[in-house]
């Protein structure tokens, strides 16, 4: 059976982008482009795990991951942090609440990212 | 009668603050507007990346070169935008209030070594930390613009070293001073460049052949904030053989 993945990102352009990329890879593909639709699917189903795009309309990237980590159903759902955010405050705010990973977006491909999610929940 | 409010340097207090807010407001422009285009930038460099691993098709030899050559441009262009954010931030530092707290140096240079740990490692360079014999005492600064002085010398030092080099960051306590001193055998400053290498914007030829990215700003709000407490900053360098800066800062205000 593929693995679930949850991306969170407003960009739908982007999104686009990264659904194309890990679908080809075998994964089957959740999106959200804020919290509200986020918790929705989240209430539905538990993803293997989550992409996050961390600057999004209204509640941020960091209050996503905050609520996660606070709920016993989704606290183990590991998430990498995909955002164009690059100063260490955020990166260490966001390693604070628990993060697999976090990759800037431009200094990576998408690539480079199916590589790192394959290393951590497997394809 | 009204008096109109002077500072220190005979502005206006209101004139400062308009002109504050004014600079505020360019600095969150400029984040905003990098941020979009980084974005942007990122989205170019996934897609070309894609047709280059073939995931498009197969492409021809002269598809692929020309693709190739816009992906290696993409990625300056990222690293140019990447650059802006720093500069702004590094000016969003500088412009606000000092605040001064007694600090541990050491540390501080610990931490920053390890920030640097993943640039340094990719260049092959070994950063190696000096600390003296005798506890260093602790020193009244303002931590996060000191923090910018460490990352811009440290960050200069691998830019400007060779392949496989060594930096070597000693601290020693002179008087009533620290002296921190970043040492690397890199591509030395040239007599011409010696005069100018503080001044705003300067890049030094050397440094621009061995890195095409930067702005030129960094040794200017070094030195900016170094003087703004009490310190001096200057260095020894001679070319092709590599740079000594050296930091005094007083050990109380």
């Amino acid at each position: 059976m593929s693995k679930k993945i949850l991306i969170i990102e407003d960009d739908l352009f982007l999104q686009g982008l990264e659904v194309t990329k890990l679908k080809k890879d075998g994964y089957e593909i959740e999106t959200a482009v804020n919290s509200v639709e986020a918790f929705k699917i989240l209430e539905k189903m538990k993803p293997d795990m989550i992409l996050l795009d961390l600057l999004l309309p209204e509640v941020d990237g960091f209050m996503i991951l905050e609520k996660i980590r606070e709920n016993k159903d989704m606290v183990t759902i590991p998430v990498i942090v995909f955002s164009n955010l690059s100063e260490d405050k955020d990166i260490k705010r966001a390693q604070k609440l628990g993060i697999s990973e976090f990759m800037i977006k431009s200094n990576f491909t998408l690539d480079e990212l199916t590589k790192k999610i394959k290393e951590l929940i497997g394809a | 009668m009204l008096f109109r409010r002077k500072t220190k340097t005979g502005d206006s207090v209101e004139e400062v603050e308009k002109l504050k807010k004014l600079l505020n407001a360019k600095s969150e422009m400029v984040s905003i507007g990098a941020h979009q285009v980084r974005t942007s930038l990122s989205a170019i460099k996934w897609i070309i990346k894609m047709f280059l691993d073939g995931d498009l098709g197969k492409l021809t030899a002269e598809q692929e070169n020309l693709l190739r050559k816009a992906y290696d441009g993409n990625d300056k262009a990222i690293n140019l935008v990447s650059e802006i954010l720093l500069v702004n931030k590094s000016e969003e530092v500088v412009e606000k209030k000092y605040t001064f707290s007694k600090s541990n140096i050491i540390e501080m240079i610990e931490g920053v070594i390890f920030d640097f740990s993943g640039e340094s490692l990719w260049r092959g360079i070994e950063i190696i930390l000096l600390k003296p014999k005798d506890k260093v005492p602790e020193i009244e600064i303002d931590k996060e613009k000191i923090l910018v002085v460490l990352q811009n010398l440290i960050e200069n030092a691998i830019k400007y070293s060779k392949y496989h080099g060594k930096i070597f960051v000693s601290v020693k306590t002179e008087k009533e001073n620290i002296e921190i001193s970043i040492k690397d055998a890199g591509i030395g400053i040239s007599e011409d460049s010696k005069t100018k290498i503080f001044e705003k914007f300067y890049r030094t030829e050397n440094a621009q052949k061995k890195e095409a990215m930067g702005s030129g700003i960094g040794l200017y709000t070094t030195k900016d904030i170094v003087e703004k407490h009490g310190g001096k900053i200057w260095f020894e360098s001679k070319e092709n053989e590599g740079t000594t800066f050296f930091v005094s800062l007083p050990i109380s205000k």
